[in-house]
């Protein structure tokens, strides 16, 4: 078996292989950093849904679902779901305790306990305790008193009254903080801290006509701030009381009068009560049931629902039809942002698989060139006895491992850099410390004298090499003099606050062993050209 | 004279190894075709040092080619028997077995690999046969590595798919076939790995480096079994080949040229080196120019223009 020690040898021995090992490292870990990357985004954008809207939403807009609260008990009795939150939304106006800032919101009126079952939104909540500055400041102004922060803050007003609260998206208010790079968040201005302060609210109900009514402006206090990662959710946002909400947008129980009958008062007479609607019903699936299969089961609850109404009648505001509810998945429901995302990560997996091809040629040439200059080796080994498939196996044997090693050090180095982008992205925020520049700028100058002393010498390669890597140096030190620091990933931007950073090892194992086949079929065309060597020919002359 | 009559009558005794009998073989120069053996018969018995001497063009190396199987005579181009059987019939297999096995060669130029050291190019020859396990093994490892990754790949793979990827029975199966891919490449790779640290030990304990290494101490270079061929002299290269070509312990030693690329006094050392080992029993078959070399030879063949044109002890 001379084929693995030849192979061992030829790749020991000659500088040419290793170049081709690095090759199709680069090529396979930048394959795995951005497909990684686009599927870290991808599964964020759907586990941010998933954690925003529950797994199944049924939604019907103004004047929104009535008797929810019946229908939410049927949904509940039914095994595939576990828990369900009813949801009033609209855009309203909020105006910030400072600089006379209004912004345009979105607004959801939310049962926070109920919520917090089918979204878990207690752990989006991101002040547990007031941070240290805050509580140094409260300090120095002579015992202000600083916000407790419960588990899950009411939000509706008590009986004893007070004003309402509201969680506020954490990126609304950007004037008070700065984000740090691990995501969590430096009061810079403890003095506008939003818990301390109040903010104003405006929703304009609409009627069950669909026309505008009087707009509704509360004052609410802001009790926490929420962050679900999702920027646009994040900076647009803001979370009130269920109740609240529906007073707010005329959504609460409402009595019904008969405009041409009065009661013994001389008042119109009631005769009945308008029930109190919610736009959005949360559901979130019981554990191993897919939510395909919540939103079947959802759909038989609403038919069941609706049938129960419609048979009362002492129930004169009857549900929506129900060919008129939606009734989604959280993935139907976020199509439009999964969709392009989904395709952007097949285009980018199908434009970065050129690299195979890249791979293949990158070996063919390499070998090409080896057993053009092996020609000799081959006619020995062919004069010793070796067979026309033992000569092919040498050089198999050779792009073999050339793939397997470039394959597990490409996979080494998409690692690290996967599990560190956020770290390298935090780098490269900073300006470059001044050692960095100092040491390329030293380095660049000991290759000046070495280009110097190899000129004086008469080494032209060393001479040109040494030039080379002293410019490069140069380069290299000036880009880091003028580096002030830029972040690529800019949350206004992207989605998201972070980079993905997990590894998506399905693509990485497929990359990896399209490296390997590649490469071994790179080497396949020169080891068949190197197996019908001639041996008389290739030991003619020497 | 009763000294040649008894050299006569100990030839006429020994077995006839190499038999070629009407050898014709034409080459094509483009669209010319060029006849350089042309009915060439020579006869080589069992111990016996055969010279074949002829000037340059004659055809010579062709011949020793065509004896040696590095080369097959024209369709219909005259018979070669080695030890009663048909090499000129011979398969690919058979071939290479023969050239393995039957006879060593040792060339003008040394054809030394660069990247072995004197031991390992000497034992050569015993690291190339062509068992059929040789060739099995390493496919056996690659279906033992790709059976072992495909089922990881089948166990395993829905815990790697990212939450944006459904694990539909597609997407499993082909994380299975990668996986397989992985593990056949992973299998074969050790394996490779397990020959060479096999190789190794062979070539530092086995009974084939024993005869090597003692070959090559025999030549005098039992100070360079480590060295590269890079390092030696020209003499000590070519004594490196002669121990190559004997590593088999072939029945015939095929030299083309052996001492063309030395000079006089090393050139004679190698051809004392040869004449001890003929002297021990060692059958011969050598190609020569030079007709000073030609006479280390018991009988010198002449060869011109592609015919044995004289041959005598």
């Amino acid at each position: 078996m001379y084929q693995p020690l030849l192979a061992n040898r030829y790749l020991g021995s000659r500088i040419i292989p290793l170049i081709a090992v690095a090759a199709v490292a680069l090529c396979v870990g930048l394959v795995i950093i951005v497909v990684s990357v686009m599927s870290g985004f991808l599964d964020m954008l759907l586990n941010s849904g998933r954690t925003l809207m529950g797994d199944v939403i049924i939604r019907y807009a103004d004047p929104g679902i009535p008797h929810y609260d019946l229908l939410i008990e049927e949904i509940k009795s039914r095994p595939e779901a576990l828990a369900a939150t009813p949801v009033v939304e609209s855009f309203g106006l909020l105006k910030l305790p400072y600089g006379n800032r209004t912004e345009g919101v979105q607004v959801w009126g939310i049962d926070p306990a109920s919520f917090d079952q089918v979204v878990d939104f207690k752990d989006s909540l991101v002040w547990k305790e007031a941070p240290p500055e805050v509580q140094a400041f409260a300090a120095d102004m002579n015992g202000l008193e600083v916000p407790v922060f419960d588990d899950l803050p009411r939000l509706d007003p008590g009986v004893d009254g007070g004003d309402p609260g509201v969680i506020l998206g954490v990126e609304i208010d950007s004037a008070a903080k700065v984000r740090r790079m691990d995501g969590s968040y430096e009061v810079k201005a403890p003095a506008f801290w939003m818990p301390f302060r109040d903010v104003e609210i405006t929703l304009i109900p609409i009627s069950t006509s669909g026309a505008l009514e009087k707009p509704d402006n509360r004052r609410f206090d802001v009790t926490n701030e929420f962050q679900s990662g999702v920027y646009q959710i994040d900076s647009r946002r803001a979370m009130i009381g269920l109740d609240t909400g529906q007073r707010m947008l005329g959504l609460e129980a409402a009595p019904i009068y008969d405009n041409r009958l009065l009661d013994e008062t001389g008042e119109l007479r009631r005769i009945g009560t308008y029930p109190a609607r919610v736009q959005m019903i949360l559901v979130r699936a019981a554990d191993g049931v897919s939510p395909e299969g919540l939103r079947d089961s959802v759909n038989l609850a609403y038919a069941a629902f609706a049938a129960r109404i419609n048979d009362e009648d002492t129930m004169t505001i009857r549900p929506p039809d129900q060919a008129f509810v939606g009734i989604r998945t959280w993935r139907e429901q976020l199509r439009d942002l999964i969709g392009p995302v989904e395709k952007e990560r097949e285009l980018m997996r199908i434009l970065f698989s050129i690299v195979y091809l890249v791979c293949a040629g990158l070996v063919l040439s390499i070998f090409w060139s080896i057993v053009h200059e092996k020609t000799r080796d081959i006619g020995i080994l062919r004069a010793i006895g070796a067979s026309r498939p033992g000569v092919l196996g040498v050089f198999l044997a050779y792009g073999l491992v050339i793939g397997l090693v470039g394959a597990f050090l490409g996979a080494l180095l998409g690692w690290s850099v996967v599990v560190n982008i956020n770290g390298i992205h935090e780098a490269m925020g900073e300006p470059a410390p001044d050692w960095t520049w100092m040491t390329a700028f030293a380095l660049a100058a000991v290759m000046l004298a070495t280009a110097i002393h190899a000129a004086i010498r008469g080494g032209m390669l060393r001479t040109l090499l040494s030039i080379v890597g002293a410019l490069v140096l140069a380069g290299v030190g000036t880009a880091l003099v003028l580096h002030s620091g830029f972040l690529m990933w800019d949350p206004a931007v992207y989605y998201f606050n972070s980079i993905p950073n997990q590894v998506d090892w399905s693509s990485a194992i497929l990359t990896m062993a399209g490296a390997i086949v590649f490469s071994v079929l790179g080497a396949a065309i020169p080891a068949a050209k190197a197996a019908d060597t001639d041996p008389v020919k290739a030991l003619r002359y020497e | 004279m009763n000294a040649s009559h008894d050299q006569s009558s100990s030839d006429a005794a020994r077995e006839p190894v190499l038999v070629a009998s009407g050898l014709r073989k034409t080459y094509r120069m483009g669209r010319v075709p060029v006849q350089v053996l042309k009915d060439a018969s020579i006869e080589v018995r069992s111990g016996e040092w055969v010279a074949i001497l002829g000037a340059s063009g004659s055809g010579k190396s062709t011949l020793l080619h065509l004896l040696g199987g590095l080369d097959r005579p024209d369709r219909d181009g005259g018979m070669i028997r080695f030890e009663g059987r048909r090499v000129s019939e011979f398969g690919g297999a058979e071939l290479n077995t023969y050239r393995n096995r039957s006879v060593g060669f040792v060339f003008q130029f040394y054809h030394l690999l660069p990247e072995l050291s004197v031991l390992e190019n000497a034992m050569l020859p015993c690291l190339v046969p062509n068992r059929w396990l040789s060739a099995t093994l390493p496919l056996l490892a690659a279906v033992i590595g790709g059976g072992v990754g495909a089922a990881v790949g089948s166990t395993f793979g829905v815990d790697i798919l990212p939450t944006a990827d459904a694990p539909t029975p597609a997407k499993i199966a082909l994380l299975a076939v990668t996986c397989g891919v992985l593990g056949a490449a992973i299998g074969v790779v050790l394996f490779q790995l397990g020959q060479v640290v096999a190789e190794r030990t062979r070539l530092r304990h086995g009974p084939q480096a024993a005869i090597s290494r003692n070959t090559l101490e025999e030549f005098g270079l039992g100070h360079r079994l480590r060295h590269r061929p890079s390092q030696l002299s020209g003499g000590e290269r070519q004594r490196t080949a002669i121990a190559r070509a004997l590593a088999s312990e072939p029945g015939v030693l095929m030299a083309d040229e052996p001492t063309g690329n030395l000079d006089a006094t090393t050139g004679r050392e190698i051809l004392d080196l040869l004449k001890k080992r003929h002297d021990a029993g060692l059958t011969i078959v050598m190609v020569t120019h030079d007709s000073a070399v030609a006479e280390y030879a018991d009988r010198i063949v002449r060869l011109e223009d592609g015919r044995v044109v004289e041959s005598k002890a």
